[in-house]
């Protein structure tokens, strides 16, 4: 069952053609990867989806939500952890958990310390946020995200300007996150979206190139590792 | 309401946990206070302008700036961490922002104003002047209301649409403009034109009511008294009020939809 569908979607901002024509499925529970170097409208369509920014021009449906009518339905469903780690930098993590419990109506000590647990941060849990480290911050980034309970959650980025270690430990993270969810990652690391992600679509400039499980990325360009295989398909499109 | 009291509570942490509201809101006032004290004990008392009751109602509305100060910083941060951008994603509305934020200045805002109050009582005991009763106390909080809004709404307001390093460069024209334009230690009203300007923004009404209040004398030696400039300078001070709240709310929805 496709829980979002991604029609035709154009995003012109004032002076750059962001997506381009952009039609897309993504289906309940997956893992699902839009791979893209920077720039090319990852982000932008995220934005898109969680009612941040206006589209141009197609039609986006979220568990049989229109987005153009029915974004207060969506938003009650999804939840995203920007690319940019955004929490409450003077409050101390559980604070930031609680505040975000709130929204959703969701506060509880169970969902909270639950929460707690799963990423790792009992250590750092009466700190203030902003005296993480890089790992961390990113880690109750998404872990706020996870709070609402949504059916739908979107990383951006997750794993940006994280050491080898902290990436790997999210990895996990991600990994064991439950499989009711349906989590849509972007990312520029090749591995990333190789290691955790169900299929995988790959943006470039705009537009989407070609959609599918890495098996299938790599069988269509006849290449032997995913990277070969995705050079291959931003080349071609270039050419 | 609830997403609004649990919105205030974070920004009531977040404002309380950073040192700059004790210098700003809290210090500034006290220390304005003592200055012009001093200044009037050295020109031996004489300038009606620096006595106690009529630099009260002065440097509370001049306060209130810093209310405005306070506010546009935290939500230019807010909106720079992103933190705003991920809130928007949420089922929260515009005015469980909007309200969040306003909270938290009129707690701040009131707050200043005791401190201001509590400072000039405790000048007049120094200075064995008599103080105003608890009823003009309340009076006075209550007639400084509508600035105080004002200045709570442009801060959000400028904290809205620019980035948390320009707001505060544009704060601090509003603050001078509120010090110099609201009377504070200049004697407007000998002023003739520069007067009559003042009068058509909400500063120096709001002054001059209080100074009706605190029942201080001006600089030529006349009482203040519910006359045309007090009458008429409603008008300021209610437009002004609904202008900023006005506004507020259209940025704000603004940007909590937008290609920034
Ligand atoms: N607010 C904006 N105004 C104008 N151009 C923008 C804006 N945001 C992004 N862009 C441009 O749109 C393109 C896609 O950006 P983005 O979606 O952030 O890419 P990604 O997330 O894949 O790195 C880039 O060329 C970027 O410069
Ligand atoms: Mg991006």
């Amino acid at each position: 069952m496709n829980i979002i569908t991604i029609e035709n979607v154009c995003k012109n901002y004032k002076t750059k053609k962001a997506l381009d024509n952009v039609s897309l499925t993504i289906k309940k529970g997956e893992l699902f990867g839009l791979l893209g170097v920077n720039g090319a409208g990852k982000t932008t369509l995220i934005k898109i989806l969680c009612g941040l920014t206006y589209k141009t021009s197609g039609t986006i449906m979220i568990n049989n939500f229109n987005l153009d009518k029915e974004i207060d339905k969506i938003k009650e469903i999804i939840d995203i952890s920007p690319q940019e780690t955004s929490v409450a930098n003077n409050l101390t993590v559980k604070e930031n958990l609680e505040f975000f419990a709130n929204i959703y109506n969701n506060n509880n000590a169970n969902t909270v310390n639950k929460i707690v647990d799963i990423f790792n941060l009992n250590e750092v849990v009466n700190q203030r946020a902003k005296t993480l480290s890089g790992g961390y911050k990113r880690r109750l980034s998404i872990a706020i995200a996870l709070i609402s309970k949504p059916k739908i959650l979107f990383l951006d980025e997750p794993t940006l300007g994280l050491d080898v270690f902290a990436r790997r430990e999210l990895w996990n993270i991600i990994k064991k996150l439950q499989k009711d969810i349906t989590i849509i990652l972007t990312s520029h690391y090749l591995e990333e979206i190789e290691n955790l992600c169900d299929r995988v679509a790959i943006l470039s400039n705009g537009k989407l190139l070609k959609t599918g499980t890495i098996k299938e990325l790599k069988q269509m360009t006849k290449a032997k590792s995913f990277e070969d295989a995705f050079i291959k398909l931003v080349e071609a499109k270039s050419e | 309401m609830n997403k609004v009291i649990n919105f205030y509570k974070r920004n009531l942490k977040e404002i309380l946990r950073d040192p700059i509201i004790y210098i700003f809101c809290l210090g500034f006032p006290v220390a304005m206070f003592l200055l012009f004290y001093i200044i009037n004990k050295f020109s031996n008392g004489n300038t009606p302008t620096f006595e106690v009751l009529s630099l009260l109602p002065g440097i509370i509305v001049f306060s209130y700036s810093f209310v405005m100060l306070t506010l546009a910083i935290v939500v230019s941060k807010d909106k720079q961490t992103f933190f705003l951008k991920r809130l928007y994603s949420s089922p929260m509305k515009s005015y469980h922002f909007i309200l969040g934020y306003f909270f938290v200045g009129l707690i701040v805002g009131l707050l200043q104003t005791l401190v201001c109050i509590i400072t000039g009582f405790i000048i007049s005991l120094i200075s064995n002047v008599s103080f105003i009763s608890i009823s003009s106390v309340l009076l006075l909080i209550i007639a400084q209301l509508p600035v105080l809004i004002t200045n709570i709404f442009l801060g959000i307001l400028f904290g809205t649409i620019f980035n948390d390093k320009s707001a505060p460069g544009i704060c601090s024209v509003f603050i001078s403009l509120s010090g110099i334009l609201g009377g504070c230690w200049m004697p407007i009203e000998t002023m003739g034109a520069f007067e009559l300007f003042c009068r058509f923004l909400p500063f120096y009404p709001s002054v001059y009511i209080g100074r009706i209040i605190t029942n201080s004398t001006n600089a030529i030696g006349i009482t203040y008294s519910f006359n045309n400039v007090a009458f008429l300078g409603l008008i300021p001070i209610f437009i002004f009020m609904l202008g900023s709240i006005i506004l507020t709310v259209v940025a704000f929805k603004k940007n909590m939809v937008s290609d920034k």
